[in-house]
């Protein structure tokens, strides 16, 4: 599980819904999660918050600009490589944070991947969850 | 409305240990107390239906009191409205399943009870055999029948089901719900079994050497993370498999066992037997008819 310290900055509110901005250093994440201000006491702009995704749902990519839906979209560089025979665990990291990815090692060998590329972390916004940080 | 204070030495297997608890059970509830062996439960539950002295207490059940040490009184064991279910059945031998539960009345109670609970507990069929012909489950059954039909204000379970095995569990999970909701009585139960708490209790109270260390709904004990998602299971870890560079971590939830992907990094505070939450968001799983 990828666990990241950020500040929630917006809330968009729609019934039971709520879309979520969260600053993690100078990065913005945003987070779909079913809560409101009134349902949840931490859930207010400017808590702390963990923020959680599953490293299966890291999705990457070379090219940068990209033209697509996915709203989560970290630079990160590539520090190491964990190969298997069918998945990969890529370490990554920006200069405020780490996390992991795992991909298929096809999809690995596929972009050449290799320690040191610049690659954009791509992750849904319902993929990320959220819990108060105490 | 039970309210409880109780302060008692035990002597456990590491020494004297200091129980003293303070807490209090709106009628209708369920309240499960979880906690080590020693920790005190069992003396908890025994406290209550008087069958163990203590050093300080004041011990109040919808009003009437029960202990109270400042004035030396205590309400003998036969006038204390309570059915006690215990991991032994402990039922009579001598005696079929119609005549133990009838064995349990007292005086001025409902005749009909026994029809009522046998029919309840669906042992109309086994109503005329002896304990030794019948199973574990069927004699729990009957033991829990049995603590019921006096109506009592409090029904104590001291780990009724540990001796059961899963499917078994399960079933008597149901009886006891139907039990305590037909009745509306007051249930205090002692679990180790995560899912069962999960299901049948509205409070818990996790007991430490003696103390209350947490109180609150099953989610908000057990859960150390209050996280967001809202697809969440308990359970426990029955195996991990290493696979290629990931692990896959089966948990047993209820009946079901479900399968998670980790990484080398989280199975380090994990092994067969380790407690866990299962979580996902909601967007995640997929919904079917079933038919």
């Amino acid at each position: 599980m990828n666990i990241l310290k950020g500040n929630i900055t917006n809330i968009q509110g729609s019934d039971s819904l709520s879309l979520v901005k969260i600053a993690v250093g100078s990065s913005i994440f945003t987070a779909i999660i079913i809560d409101t201000p009134t349902s949840e006491v931490y859930f207010k702009i400017g808590n702390p918050v963990n923020v959680y995704f599953k490293e299966t749902e890291v999705i990457i990519s070379k090219n940068e600009p990209l033209n697509i839906s996915i709203q989560n979209k970290i630079l990160c560089k590539i520090d190491s490589i964990k190969q298997g025979e069918i998945l990969s665990e890529l370490h990554l990291s920006n200069r405020e944070f780490n996390m992991k990815s795992i991909i298929t090692t096809n999809a690995c060998k596929t972009l050449n991947l290799k320690n040191g590329d610049a690659v954009l972390a791509l992750i849904k916004t319902n993929e990320v969850s959220l819990s108060p940080n105490d | 409305m039970i309210k409880f204070y109780a302060h008692k030495t035990l002597q456990t297997a590491d020494g004297k240990l200091p129980l003293d608890v303070s807490f209090s059970v709106e009628k209708g509830q369920f309240i499960t107390i979880y906690g080590n062996s020693g920790a005190g439960k069992t003396t908890i539950l025994r406290i209550l239906a008087g069958l163990t002295d203590t050093e300080k207490s004041l011990v109040e059940v919808e009003g009437e009191c029960w202990n109270n040490s400042e004035k030396r009184f205590v309400l003998p064991i036969q006038k204390r409205s309570v059915g006690f279910v215990f991991q032994d059945y402990a039922l009579f031998p001598n005696l079929n399943v119609r005549e133990n539960l009838a064995f349990a009345l007292q005086k001025g109670n409902d005749k009909n009870m026994v029809n009522e609970l046998l029919e309840l507990m669906e042992l109309q069929s086994l109503q005329n055999s002896k304990p030794q012909y019948l199973s574990g489950g069927q004699k729990q059954r009957v033991a829990l029948a049995r603590a019921i039909v006096r109506k009592p204000k409090i029904l104590l379970l001291d780990e009724p089901l540990s001796a059961l095995d899963d499917e078994m569990r399960f079933k008597l999970q149901d009886y006891i719900l139907k039990a305590h909701q037909h009745y509306q009585l007051t249930t205090i139960l002692v679990s180790h079994h995560l899912p069962e708490i999960f299901k049948l209790s509205d409070q818990v109270i996790l007991l430490d050497k003696g103390k209350i260390i947490k109180e609150g709904t099953p989610a908000v004990v057990f859960s150390e993370e209050k996280i967001s998602s809202k697809f969440k299971l308990t359970g426990e870890i029955i195996a991990i498999e290493k696979s290629d560079v990931i692990y896959i971590v089966s948990v047993l939830s209820g009946a079901n066992i479900i399968k998670v992907i980790a990484t080398e990094d989280e199975i380090t505070d994990l092994k067969v037997g380790t407690k866990v939450m299962v979580a996902s968001k909601a967007f995640n799983p997929m919904i079917q008819k079933i038919s």
